[in-house]
């Protein structure tokens, strides 16, 4: 029987969760908190490092309204992390960060909690506290987890050629310096939730987050629990972009709920949200690279070291992806790279939209185009040499998987630059009136995985319902994936409805429960569409195929699709398969940049990805701008602070995120669609791609219009105006 | 009793004192007894359940509690109850009028103006605001109009193309 087409593929359907947004229904974490609940105030250890000497409770307990203060000691299993689990829940011995929590006090009213967490006594002995990555490798370095015997959490070498010989041999070769700060996910809905034990003995947790059954797995090996006992359930959320991928307070309130037998809730202020959730990593980058006169870029040397913070988190995947992209989206004969991650006092690293490639890339972008400048080759033309192509060799020495599509995409983008910015030709003076005001052209690429790399055992399942009589009447999708405002559920349901061939009001979605819905992965890595869409996909077919077989009025299937295997580095060179799907892009950024105050305005965006197959245009879209509202953020403007392993910008009126205002007025986003071989109908993800090539792209812009390099990321109006400083007063001296 | 406890009173009188106040939100007159520090964002959201305005960072910071203050769009968390009777509240589920959709909530989901949606009331609410001031703003006036309501998703682009579609709307 053949599939009537219904066209849901690419039509920008408006989500249906849109309705509840609109008019204020849809439910976020904070709101399902209800009369009668008990209230969670946790304390901090609001230091970097020290030991845990006295713990007195009494006060507390005695104050008005408190039913209990839980600590260490009320812990089954003590300690969480999605990979390494080496993070107490609370803390009994020693803190090693200042969002570190050493109690929870549960009281009738949050006033009433807030009151007695100011009671609770704690006596710590200081010990000295590591805050810098370079200085946590030197010997006789304070230990952050002494039991270790060292703040080195992960060594990754990628070795591929002949660097020496290479560099003997090149004609130009050039040596940076970068390093990037952190940046906090600022997600708008702070982190809150509601936890009960049901009438069946199993805890129920209510709150957002980004993988349900990573969350449950966490949460019962705290309790000591079987998953099944534990259920966590998705609210409406309110942004994640990698910052609910670890857990903040899902394991608390659970904690609390099993202990007091009795419904708890708890909302983190703001503040609390930016002290104790991880950041995006700093990363500190020293590197050399070499080309040839005919402009082949021979080889890469570069050492990468990440600040993880007091945590493992995800730290080192995030560091061996920016050891992977420390030599871009080129194929470069002779690589020697060292990645490191490191422990230190100050808060813990891991997700953030980009996972490491924005920040490896920020260096490898700046190094080509510098590259080119000193070849005296246009910079476009440099990447058209060396770029990746279809079986081009990767730092692993393995071939890329299927779908290499960064020369297109940098094409399309060259091409919309000269028709939009007149990219190439020569500029008359840039605004007439005001000679401070300085325009500049950056253009940049990018590379990001999509998916779990270096030998994960990546899987999405799918369960597909279906009912009817004669016809195929209705369907229900069961898929454990987390819409965290991305639109995961309207992509599934079009993926769903377009497969079965019926229309999207005929299918049901069923997402938001650990215990009805089977395990989709993470709503991360940019793997969603492919991922869970492939699983949905697959289900659909199969599900499909027995209703068409049995002629029975109901029918169903699961699926658990797997990509091709990737491998973990080999520890001496890296050689390895380390992803099944990369996403690539390429922008080009028009800048104004005020001479008097170093302020950078950014005009326009051309922003160009190869996203194999659009589900909803108008998402993808969505994902690109929004995407773009981060980058202009971390390129220019988000400061995170912190001073010996104290947060100075923990309120969003110090640490400042763009606004309406700081948006790039034009922004076009071009859409390729290379069919990608694994995706569901090609698709591939493009979430967090929009984020690696830009701020190396206004770099550059800054440069053609002022000459100067920055190299430290943000690219505050501070550090634009000491660098045209520095270039000045060289200029005169010289 | 170790040094480092802090002397604190454990509940002070001013928390539990209660004032009486008549608040009238959406059309309906709402009596209340609050303490008089409470924010009309926490009696909104804990009093009555009208969970739609968000504390986003409950500072001024960032616009998710925005409501409606006799027409001119205001942080609730910067605003005590106590000062509200008297004047008109209006809050994002007051926009919706026997099921129907505002204009300006209907052109959000037409136009994707919105990714998590944490922010959308707010900036749906402001938009309202803007409009009624300004019925045709220029972009310039849209973004400055717009410019006290963050949206971390960075809705920005798609809720600039809403407000342009209403702008062109109106008479
Ligand atoms: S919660 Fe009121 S402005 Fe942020
Ligand atoms: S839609 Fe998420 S903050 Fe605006």
């Amino acid at each position: 029987m053949s599939t009537p087409k219904t066209h849901l593929i690419g039509a920008s359907l408006p989500r249906p969760d849109a309705l509840g947004k609109v008019t204020g229904a849809a439910r976020y974490p904070a709101d399902l908190i209800r009369p009668g609940m008990l209230h969670l105030q946790l304390v901090f250890a609001q230091r970097p490092h020290a030991r845990i000497v006295a713990l007195d409770t009494s006060a507390a307990e005695g104050a008005p309204g408190v039913a209990a203060v839980l600590t260490a000691k009320d812990v089954p299993y003590n300690a969480h992390g999605l990979i390494d689990a080496d993070q107490p829940a609370l803390c009994g011995d020693v803190v090693r960060f200042e969002g570190d929590k050493v109690a929870l006090v549960v009281a009738e009213s949050k006033e009433q909690a807030e009151a007695a967490a100011k009671l609770v006594a704690v006596t710590y002995e200081d010990l000295p506290a590591v805050t810098d990555a370079r200085a946590a490798l030197a010997a006789g370095a304070p230990l952050v987890h002494a039991e270790l015997g060292t703040n080195l959490l992960l060594h990754i070498p990628i070795r591929k050629g002949d660097t020496a010989r290479a560099f003997a041999e090149a004609a130009v070769v050039l040596e940076g310096a970068f390093s990037t700060s952190w940046q906090e996910h600022a997600f708008l809905q702070p982190e809150a939730g509601i936890a009960y034990v049901d009438e069946q003995e199993r805890v129920v947790i209510e709150t957002a987050g980004q993988w349900l059954h990573e969350d449950r797995r966490q949460i019962a090996a705290m309790l000591q629990l079987p998953e099944e006992q534990v259920i966590v359930r998705y609210a409406a959320i309110g942004g994640a972009f990698g910052g609910r991928e670890d857990l903040s307070m899902q394991h608390l309130l659970a904690l609390a709920a099993w202990k007091l037998r009795r419904p708890v809730a708890m909302q983190w202020k703001r503040e609390e949200s930016m002290i104790a959730h991880h950041k995006r990593h700093p990363f500190d980058i020293r590197c050399r690279w070499g080309a040839t006169r005919e402009g082949r870029i021979t080889a890469v040397e570069a050492e990468v070291i990440a600040d993880g913070g007091a945590y493992a988190s995800t730290s080192v995947e995030v560091t061996k992806v920016a050891t992977l992209f420390a030599s871009g989206c080129y194929e470069i004969p002779n690589i020697s790279v060292d990645g490191y991650a490191v422990y230190t006092n100050n808060v813990p690293c891991g997700a953030f939209r980009g996972f490491g490639a924005p920040q490896a890339q920020f260096a490898a972008e700046i190094m080509v185009t510098r590259l080119a400048h000193a070849l005296g080759m246009d910079p476009v033309e440099l990447r058209r040499r060396n770029i990746y192509r279809e079986g081009s060799l990767e730092p692993t020495q393995q071939p890329l998987p299927e779908g290499v599509s960064a020369l297109p995409v940098l094409e399309r983008c060259v091409e919309e630059a000269r028709a939009r910015l007149r990219y190439g030709e020569p500029r008359e003076s840039d605004v007439p009136s005001a000679p401070h005001l300085r325009r500049g052209i950056g253009i940049a690429c990018g590379i990001k995985n999509v998916g779990y790399s270096f030998g994960y055992q990546e899987q999405s399942t799918a369960k597909v319902h279906l009912y009817g009589k004669a016809e195929l009447e209705r369907a229900v999708v069961l898929i454990g994936a987390a819409d965290v405002g991305q639109g995961a559920h309207l992509i599934l349901r079009q993926i769903a409805a377009e497969t079965l061939g019926i229309a999207l009001e005929q299918v049901s979605m069923v997402t938001d429960d650990s215990g009805e819905a089977p395990n989709a992965g993470s709503a991360s890595a940019s793997r969603m569409t492919l991922m869970g869409g492939r699983a949905v996909h697959d289900a659909a077919l199969a599900a499909r195929a027995k209703w068409s077989a049995a002629e029975e009025y109901e029918a169903e299937a699961e699926v658990q699709f797997h990509p091709p295997a990737t491998t973990p580095l080999d520890p001496m060179s890296g050689a390895g398969r380390p992803n099944y799907c990369y996403g690539y892009a390429a922008q080009a950024v028009e800048v104004e940049v005020n001479t008097l105050t170093g302020q950078v305005r950014v005009l326009r965006v051309i922003s160009v990805h190869d996203v194999g197959r659009a589900i909803n245009m108008q998402q993808v879209e969505g994902q690109i701008e929004g995407c773009l509202a981060q980058a202009v953020g971390y390129a220019l403007l988000e400061d995170f602070q912190v001073r010996d392993g104290h947060v100075l910008t923990p309120y969003f009126s110090t640490y400042l995120l763009p606004t309406a205002l700081d948006m790039p007025p034009e922004i076009v986003p071009v859409v390729l669609e290379l069919a990608d071989p694994n995706g569901p109908y090609g698709a591939r993800g493009v979430a967090e791609m929009p984020l690696v090539p830009f701020a190396p792209a206004v770099a550059a812009a800054i440069h053609d219009a002022t000459g100067v390099w920055l190299s430290q990321q943000p690219m505050t109006p501070e550090r634009v105006l000491a660098a045209l400083s520095a270039m000045n007063g060289q200029s005169t001296a010289g | 009793m170790p040094d480092s406890m802090p002397a604190l009173p454990a509940t002070p009188d001013e928390a539990t004192r209660q004032t009486r106040i008549r608040l009238t939100i959406n059309d309906t007159p709402h009596d209340l007894s609050i303490a008089p520090r409470r924010t009309l964002l926490e009696v909104l959201r804990e009093d009555l359940s009208l969970t739609g305005a968000k504390p986003g960072c409950e500072m001024g910071n960032c616009g998710a509690c925005t409501v409606l203050l006799d027409g001119e769009a205001v942080y609730s968390c910067l605003v005590l109850a106590i000062e509200c009777p008297g004047h008109t509240i209006t809050t994002i589920e007051g926009l919706t009028r026997d099921g129907q959709l505002h204009p300006i909530q209907d052109t959000f989901v037409q136009y994707d103006a919105l990714q998590c949606g944490f922010c959308t009331p707010g900036q749906v609410l402001a938009l309202k605001s803007l409009l009624d001031r300004n019925p045709h703003p220029t972009d310039d006036e849209i973004d400055r109009g717009m410019a006290g309501n963050i949206c971390r998703c960075g809705a920005y682009p798609k809720i600039r193309a809403a407000a342009r579609a209403l702008a062109r709307q109106q008479p």
